[in-house]
């Protein structure tokens, strides 16, 4: 027999003999890899996951130009800029008059559909086969239910509700139409675009910094609220994640170094029989620091595949929306747990090493 | 006897039962953090979604349409209804009055501002600051400062004038976009109706404000000639997210499933009792900021709660694992009390009642651990503490207690499988 095969023997039968120390053992080093794979890989993809969820707020961006209206070169510079999951829709405003009792109100000119798009928090009853979008407060001050009639100037348009929304803003006063038909009934064209620019808050504001870039002489505000609120809210839960991780993930390494350390002082009769067949201090650290790092392998691989699986399964309940394995991860999870593993099965032999053999088989 | 077999087991063994006992406080501690920072991260979230400004706006009911285009109001301040503003208080007398973070009243009019380089025409708007107020026995402060926090000063804040001050000119604010368009500047003085304002701070908002002067609502009414007159209240709440029975409409509901979603701080429920309060007003979510920010806290609590359950299940792996190990290597005590004449009772009370005293001593520790990091992750995080609720002691020490058990039992159970004799041998 080698050397290496009397090696592997030991360790494979250290593992087999006592099969349940090893199990506590592997269980210990996995729930360690477990947590840390899971939370790392959670924390990497929070940014993207969460920051999706501020879409429904709308447009985060306001594009106006102050004199004239955007032209389509300009409104393509945008497009190109703000990308295909954005959303990028030109909107003119009027005002004119209601037909009857000549109360004024405000007509806005858009893509309808976009506008649905964009305002998914509003919400929508259903009226009839009508063209408009109507805002609940001018519903309410045109109090019968079919089509009325706008004026603006001298055109008049009659206006027939496919829907009412209420919006809880200004918009409640309001009442859209198709663009063709705005621009048929005002000569108006739009002069404002609403964008809405989907990521992380620094591609947003990269995107503001272009647009004002691709776009001089118009004017690109972001809507500070949201991206304000956006940055706080991403940021803060990406800290409390980080901070809670890093606590569970030290507390929990911690116990395993409990564990690991136990174990090995509980076996200073194997480690005394050894020293007394004649086995150098050496060899006594190789055999216990292979077996640790054989089973810490073992069981940070096992981690690893568990904490993708835990990450995933929390992505796909929490955010419709798998977060897949981040294969870099791989890597530090099993040297880190190797590493702790080593670390605490041959600190306590250094202790041991103090004693004389004998006197432990003694059982002094 | 036990008590006797007790006391030497911790005495002789401190070495081993220490280990046994840091493994159990270090899963407790996690425990603790993260069931505090998890059960707390909805309502610091929710303070944090309070920057997007109000969720609820109040106006007159027989109000006419806004007119509002481009942030310039073409609707006359006399035309419409008011709100009067001695009213408002009781936005704070509601069930719910202590969910109300803030509001904000707002009377505006286009006017003709004399500046030193000429006449303009822009909006007055009248609004509170940062008004002192007081509800029973409350104090509180309210105003754009708190409900709108995204606004940004150059300068200094204007004060919130009860009446018009006699000596001085009382100071505005002056819109960003005005104030580069009209060439104002922070100390010049305005005149605005006949009275002398002066403009102690330019307004950045990034909304409509960046073009108008905003006053204090007291100097803004005179302005106006609109005494106690206010056109629209936002409102800041912090709301529950809504679900189904939220979106009931509760004059349909049956008396006991009224009360109960009465007792939700739904939003609209919140709405409804503002409604009850201020008869003449229409109380309506701001949808844009009152759906959205619902689902984002769901996300960002139900994140932490699969995190917390992660969490809470690794930490009772570990230390079942810890409790086994040890108890696992005292197979050769097993045999011996077995050979000595001693039952599996007696042999599996011993070693549970030792594990339940490492369990109650280790979840102590670990509830203390934990509480302090949790505090210190909110301070670092939030700027405010979690408070750690008594109930997770219980908890806590239920599934100190609870997770020792389990993983002592098995290991017991096993050690005394074997004969005590081939145990004492060495051989198993």
């Amino acid at each position: 027999m080698t050397r290496t095969q009397l090696l592997l023997r030991l360790l494979l039968k250290a593992a087999w003999v006592r099969k349940d120390r090893a199990f506590t053992a592997l269980v210990s080093v996995a729930v360690v890899a477990t947590i840390a794979t899971a939370a790392l890989t959670i924390y990497s993809d929070l940014e993207s996951k969460l920051s999706r969820e501020f879409r429904g707020f709308g447009a985060n961006i306001v594009v106006t130009k102050n004199s004239g209206a955007l032209t389509a070169g300009e409104l393509a510079g945008i497009h190109k800029i703000v990308g295909n999951g954005g959303e990028v829709m030109p909107v003119a405003y009027a005002v004119a008059s209601l037909q009857d009792g000549g109360a004024k109100v405000i007509v806005g000119g858009t893509n309808l559909e976009k506008l649905r798009r964009m305002n998914t928090s509003w919400s929508f009853e259903d009226r009839n086969d009508g063209g408009a979008l109507v805002g609940a407060r001018v519903a309410e001050s045109v109090s019968h239910g079919g089509s009325w009639q706008i004026a603006y100037g001298h055109a008049i348009s009659s206006i027939a509700p496919h829907a009412v929304f209420h919006s809880g803003s200004d918009d409640d006063s309001r009442v859209y139409i198709p663009l063709e038909d705005f621009v048929r009934l005002t000569g108006v064209q739009p002069n404002t675009a609403l964008v809405r620019v989907e990521g992380r808050p620094q591609e947003i504001q990269a995107a503001i910094a272009n647009l004002s870039a691709a776009l001089p002489g118009i004017e690109v505000k972001p809507v500070r609220q949201i991206t304000q609120a956006q940055t706080a809210v991403v940021g803060k839960t990406r800290s409390v994640v980080l901070a809670s991780s890093a606590v569970v993930v030290v507390l929990i390494m911690l116990c395993m170094v409990a564990t690991f350390t136990g174990s090995v002082l509980e076996r200073r009769k194997d480690f005394a029989v050894m020293k007394a067949l004649g086995a150098s201090n050496r060899t006594v650290n190789f055999l216990f620091a292979s077996e640790s790092a054989l089973l810490a392998l073992t069981g940070s691989i096992a981690g690893y595949i568990l904490g993708c699986g835990i990450a995933f399964w929390i992505g796909k309940a929490n955010f419709d929306a798998a977060i897949l394995p981040q294969p870099l991860l791989l890597v530090p999870v099993l040297l880190g747990s190797v590493a702790l593993a080593l670390i605490a099965s041959t600190a306590p032999l250094r202790l041991l090493q103090q004693i004389q053999p004998a006197g432990i088989l003694r059982g002094e | 006897m036990f008590l006797r077999l007790l006391f030497e087991s911790f005495r002789r063994q401190k070495r081993r039962k220490s280990v046994a006992l840091l493994a159990i406080a270090l899963g407790m501690s996690i425990a603790t953090a993260m069931i505090a920072v998890g059960n707390d991260i909805g309502d610091k979230i929710n303070q944090e979604l309070r920057s997007l400004g109000a969720n609820l706006v109040i106006t007159p009911i027989e109000d006419t349409l806004d007119v509002n285009i481009g942030g310039v109001n073409l609707k006359p301040a006399s035309e419409g209804a008011f709100i009067n503003e001695q009213d408002l208080i009781k936005i704070k007398s509601i069930f719910w009055g202590h969910n109300i973070k803030g509001y904000a009243p707002f009377l505006s009019d286009r006017q003709k501002i004399q500046t030193r380089n000429g006449i303009i025409d822009a909006e007055l708007i009248g609004t509170y600051f940062a008004q002192p107020l007081r509800y029973g026995n409350e104090q509180f402060t309210t105003g754009v400062r708190s409900v709108n926090p995204w606004w940004k000063v150059e300068g200094s804040w204007p004060q919130d004038y009860g009446n018009f001050p006699e000596q001085l000119p009382p100071d505005v604010l002056a819109g960003s976009k005005l104030a580069q368009q009209a060439g104002l500047n922070i100390g010049d003085q305005i005149e605005v109706g006949n009275r002398k304002l002066r403009i102690s701070g330019i307004l950045n908002s990034g909304g409509d404000e960046d073009q108008a002067i905003v006053a204090p609502l007291h100097i803004a009414q005179i302005i106006l000639h609109q005494p106690n007159a206010v056109r629209r209240v936002i409102v800041s709440a912090l709301t529950k997210p809504e679900d189904a029975f939220a979106r009931k409409d509760p004059s349909k509901l049956s008396p006991a499933d009224l009360e109960r979603w009465s007792c939700s701080p739904y939003a609209n429920s919140i709405a409804y009792q503002l409604r009850e309060v201020l008869p003449n007003a229409r109380v309506e979510q701001i949808r844009q900021v009152e759906q959205n920010q619902g689902k984002v806290l769901s996300r960002v609590s139900g994140l932490m709660l699969l995190l917390t359950l992660a969490a809470l299940l690794a930490a009772a792996l570990a230390v079942s694992a810890a409790m086994a190990a040890t108890i696992l290597e005292r197979r050769q005590e097993v045999g011996l009390m077995k050979s000595l004449g001693a039952g599996n009772t007696a042999v599996a009370s011993l070693f549970l009642t030792e594990a339940a005293f490492l369990a109650l001593t280790g979840g102590i520790i670990g509830f203390i651990a934990g509480a302090i990091l949790a505090h210190r992750i909110g301070q670092s995080i939030f700027g405010s503490a979690i408070v750690v609720h008594p109930v997770v002691l219980a908890v806590v020490l239920f599934s100190a207690v609870l997770v020792t058990f389990v993983g002592s039992a098995g290991a017991v159970r096993k050690a005394m499988q074997f004969e005590p004799a081939v145990v004492l041998r060495g051989d198993a």
